[in-house]
């Protein structure tokens, strides 16, 4: 048994590294063989005209168009949110939180981070109905506003936590040499501390953006149809692409919308894809020692 | 203006503490205000009765059975797998692999589980079909089999990095006493990387529980227990999605707080359980 | 021969739609806002060609169209969330008084009961048929057919199609717990259409070349024999308002009625029902 050990581990490592390459190059080929190229003008703007599209004077209606201005809005709204309040939060653990309250804190956020996208839609739908039962007619409704919302709850603790990471792997001497200097704590939060550990809570923004722009389970609790065209307003339903990809694999009602579908999935992993790109460059130059400055 | 913007930035880092932790409370008070009137009604016995709409059996039993049985068979499913791939990035793979094959894993991490879910369709159910002789495709292997490839990047990542973080002298005393690679691996980094290992597999199963999609769109969302892996299912997640739409003041609507609630219990157990065996600093 | 005559002057005015279309929208010149449409999944088809060309008329009209079945319509227009609930059934006496709803039956439509083009069945009788959707029969093979499991796909409880089917076409009879759920119409149609082993029910509006129509006691599932009654498992498609329909709504459901809304609903389909 023993000398089939080092065999076994070897072998049994290359089996799993040969068996997920695989897998992944075969979802990938799949979808990009079945798309083509995504970025087509007619995949976008589809029998309408592509200039008066993005001027908003005509709707388009068998593109991807309103479905990729439903995701951008929807990614500024909810990244909007999430942004200060996750940096805020980050920040606080880093600098201020002592003892219990940051053990609370802390594990609050892991518990978020654990839950189910569902059930913090879930949570948007409550709030939806809620709003509704308590001021008839003025709630939000279904929109993408609490769409954003509640996407932001859900990238909420990735940012806090990477915001908190960032500024704790400052070099001690980094932290402390403003302070030494006689400026204040906030100054040295805001002059010193957050330029320094901006790459990495800049990559920590990148991801969460990806992060909203594919999420499914949330937004089509809270908002997202399968037909609005352009969002009008914050208040309104709302087109999206992970919306899209799941309501046409279930329901195509000719082949140019599963076309479609296909086309959508690509654009989705090609902008995480650089996201997560662009994220990993910039954690790099971090930790990159040339930057450090000593 | 300087006085302002320090009492700015003091309210945002202030305001944002408190906005998270009181989002967490909050959805926990409205899961199980919400889910309160559900349980007067139908009693703790919901949690193992069968659902039945049209009887007024509105047990959430199956739901729970369907997340058992697609969720722990993933995860057992993809953690030698992502193991064994942690193992090859750290290091038995050439060198020249190693660091493509992260690569690889992080582009697999992009893919949303919704295109995952998507490809599924199109690509396994039909196959799943001719081999399976019964059934419509639809089915726990479906869901299982795409659901472990979700699950296994970030598993993959955590193992990785607890792996390499395992103390260099631990290797070196290793080497220095002639223990060969896979002994080395086997007895006594693996179990050094233990911690961060356990931390991984709670964080799969969190992510495998937690998944709508997949099942959503693969397991065939049927009320009754799966019998076999054949057979369909419906998980507490595809379950809220499915309801959602109906009835507000139905048993039927109320069901999904008390899924939700299962849901929240269970992974804010995971988490916790994550956190103690990591060691939060 | 007054059917014939009556069906003769219908095409005169569909081929002549385009004019007498521009009419048709002409209410729509003014108007600006948004609607918000859900419900029925059957009525999808009409309701989006309709609001495609309402929305190309006008730029400054906007509509949104969901899903989730007519329960939901009805729940959502009854509750305030959305201006038009559409629904594949009638709603109860409870529901209209609960939410005080107006309703607008604008098409009358069948429900059959579908297999894919690969199954060589024709005819079903109510027995056999209520046997298959409760799984006392499971294999093909003991209706005549190759040696294949039955799949039934069925819709979830807020679907009017799947209320009616069971009340009218199963006598209320029991669906397996083994059937496959999918959420509307269209998911039905792509469902059965790409498993040669399945059997469901749908709209029949929405069948196509992809799906095959199964004939109940000898009855096909066909307009006609619809209108006529000999097929009875047929349910009207409505949408209902809270209260009565005003501004945009009520504008859109004139718009169903006039000839041209008309002319879309019988290329989709259904049986247009006059105001």
């Amino acid at each position: 048994m023993k000398r089939r050990l080092p065999l076994l581990v070897d072998v049994f490592s290359f089996i799993a590294f040969f068996v997920y390459t695989v897998v992944f190059a075969v979802v990938i080929l799949y979808l990009i063989r079945r798309a083509g190229f995504p970025f087509t003008v007619e995949s976008v703007f589809g029998s309408a005209d592509p200039v008066r599209a993005l001027l908003l004077r005509e709707p388009v209606f068998d593109g991807l168009f309103p479905a990729i201005s439903g995701t951008f809005l929807l990614v500024v709204i909810s990244v909007g949110i999430a942004v200060p309040v996750g940096i805020g939060t980050g920040v606080w653990l880093s600098e201020y939180a002592k003892g219990a309250l940051y053990h609370v804190m802390t594990l609050f956020l892991d518990i978020l981070a654990g839950l189910p996208s569902i059930v913090i839609g879930l949570f948007g739908f409550s709030f939806i109905l809620l709003c509704h039962r308590l001021f008839p007619g003025k709630g939000p409704g279904f929109s993408i506003i609490v769409s954003g919302a509640s996407l932001s709850v859900l990238v909420l603790p990735y940012l806090a936590r990477s915001t908190e990471a960032a500024l704790q792997s400052l070099d001690n001497s980094v932290k402390t040499a403003a302070l030494s200097l006689g400026a204040s704590r906030m100054e040295n939060i805001r002059y010193v501390l957050l330029p320094k550990a901006s790459p990495s809570i800049l990559s920590g923004i990148l991801l969460s953006i990806a992060r909203c722009a594919e999420d499914t389970a949330v937004i089509m609790l809270t908002g997202a149809v399968a037909s609005a065209g352009v969002p009008s307003g914050v208040f309104q339903r709302f087109e999206a692409l992970p919306f899209y990809i799941f309501y046409t694999s279930s329901q195509y009602t000719c082949p140019s919308e599963l076309d479609r579908a296909f086309d959508a999935s690509v654009i989705l992993i090609f902008l995480s894809t650089v996201l997560f790109g662009v994220s990993l460059v910039l954690n790099k130059t971090v930790s990159d020692p040339a930057t450090e400055g000593k | 203006m300087q006085r302002l913007t320090d009492i700015i930035c003091r309210f945002i880092i202030f305001s944002g503490a408190l906005i998270s932790g009181t989002v967490i409370c909050l959805i926990f008070l409205v899961l199980v205000v919400s889910a309160f009137p559900f349980f007067l009604d139908n009693g703790l016995e919901v949690f193992f009765q069968p659902w039945d709409p049209v009887s007024g059996k509105y047990g959430i039993f199956p739901m729970l059975a369907g997340t058992l049985f697609i969720s722990v068979p993933a995860l057992l499913l993809a953690l030698p797998f992502s193991l064994g791939f942690a193992v090859f990035a750290c290091e038995t793979g050439p060198t020249v692999l190693k660091k493509p094959s992260m690569a690889v894993i992080r582009v697999a991490s992009a893919i949303p589980t919704v295109v995952y879910a998507f490809v599924g369709v199109f690509l396994l159910i039909p196959h799943i079909r001719s081999i399976a002789h019964s059934g419509s495709g639809y089915s726990v292997v479906a869901a299982c089999l795409v659901l472990a490839v979700l699950i296994s990047p970030t598993m993959i990542f955590f193992f990785h990095d607890s792996i390499q973080a395992v103390d260099g002298s631990i290797k070196a005393g290793a080497d220095a006493l002639g223990a060969t690679r896979s002994e080395k691996i086997l007895f006594l980094v693996l179990p050094a990387a233990g911690r961060g290992i356990f931390a991984g597999i709670f964080l799969g199963l969190g992510r495998a529980v937690g998944d709508t999609m997949i099942s959503l769109m693969l397991a065939g969302n049927n009320v009754s227990v799966p019998g076999g892996v054949w057979d369909g299912a419906r998980t507490l997640t595809a379950h809220i999605a499915l309801v959602m739409a109906a009835d507000y003041e139905s048993p039927e609507f109320r069901s999904i707080f008390a899924c939700g609630l299962a849901l929240y219990l269970f992974t804010g157990m995971l988490s916790v359980l994550a956190r103690v065996i990591h060691g939060r600093k | 021969m007054k059917k014939a005559g009556f069906w003769i002057l219908a095409m005169v005015f569909v081929l002549n739609s385009p004019a007498f279309g521009a009419d048709c929208l002409s209410a729509f010149k003014q108007e600006h806002g948004n609607l918000a449409i859900a419900g029925g999944t059957a009525h999808i088809p009409v309701v989006k060609e309709a609001a495609r060309r309402i929305m190309t008329y006008n730029k400054d009209i906007r509509i949104t169209i969901g899903g989730g079945g007519s329960g939901v319509g009805i729940k959502k227009v009854g509750e305030g969330l959305i201006d038009i609930g559409n629904s594949g059934r009638k709603p109860t006496d409870n529901e209209i008084e609960r939410y005080g709803l107006t309703m607008y039956r604008w098409a009358v439509d069948g429900v059959a009961v579908v297999v894919n083009p690969a199954r060589e069945i024709r005819n079903l009788n109510t027995k056999i048929l209520e046997k298959l959707f409760s799984g006392d029969i499971q294999n093909w093979k003991e209706v005549g057919g190759n040696d294949a499991p039955v799949n039934v796909y069925t819709r979830d409880a807020s679907s009017g199609t799947r209320k009616v089917f069971w009340k009218k076409a199963l006598s209320k009879g029991e669906i397996t717990g083994n059937a496959n759920f999918v959420s509307s119409n269209g998911a039905m149609k792509t469902a059965v259409a790409n498993d040669v082993n399945s059997i469901g029910y749908i709209s029949m509006g929405h069948i196509d070349g992809t799906v095959k129509g199964v004939a109940l006691n000898g009855t096909a599932p066909t307009l006609e024999n619809v209108k006529s009654g000999k097929y009875a498992v047929a349910r009207g498609l409505y949408s209902n308002t809270k209260g009565k329909a005003v501004g945009l709504a009520e504008k859109f459901i004139d718009y169903l009625y006039s000839t041209d809304g008309q002319a879309i609903i019988s290329a989709k389909g259904f049986i247009p029902v006059g105001q």
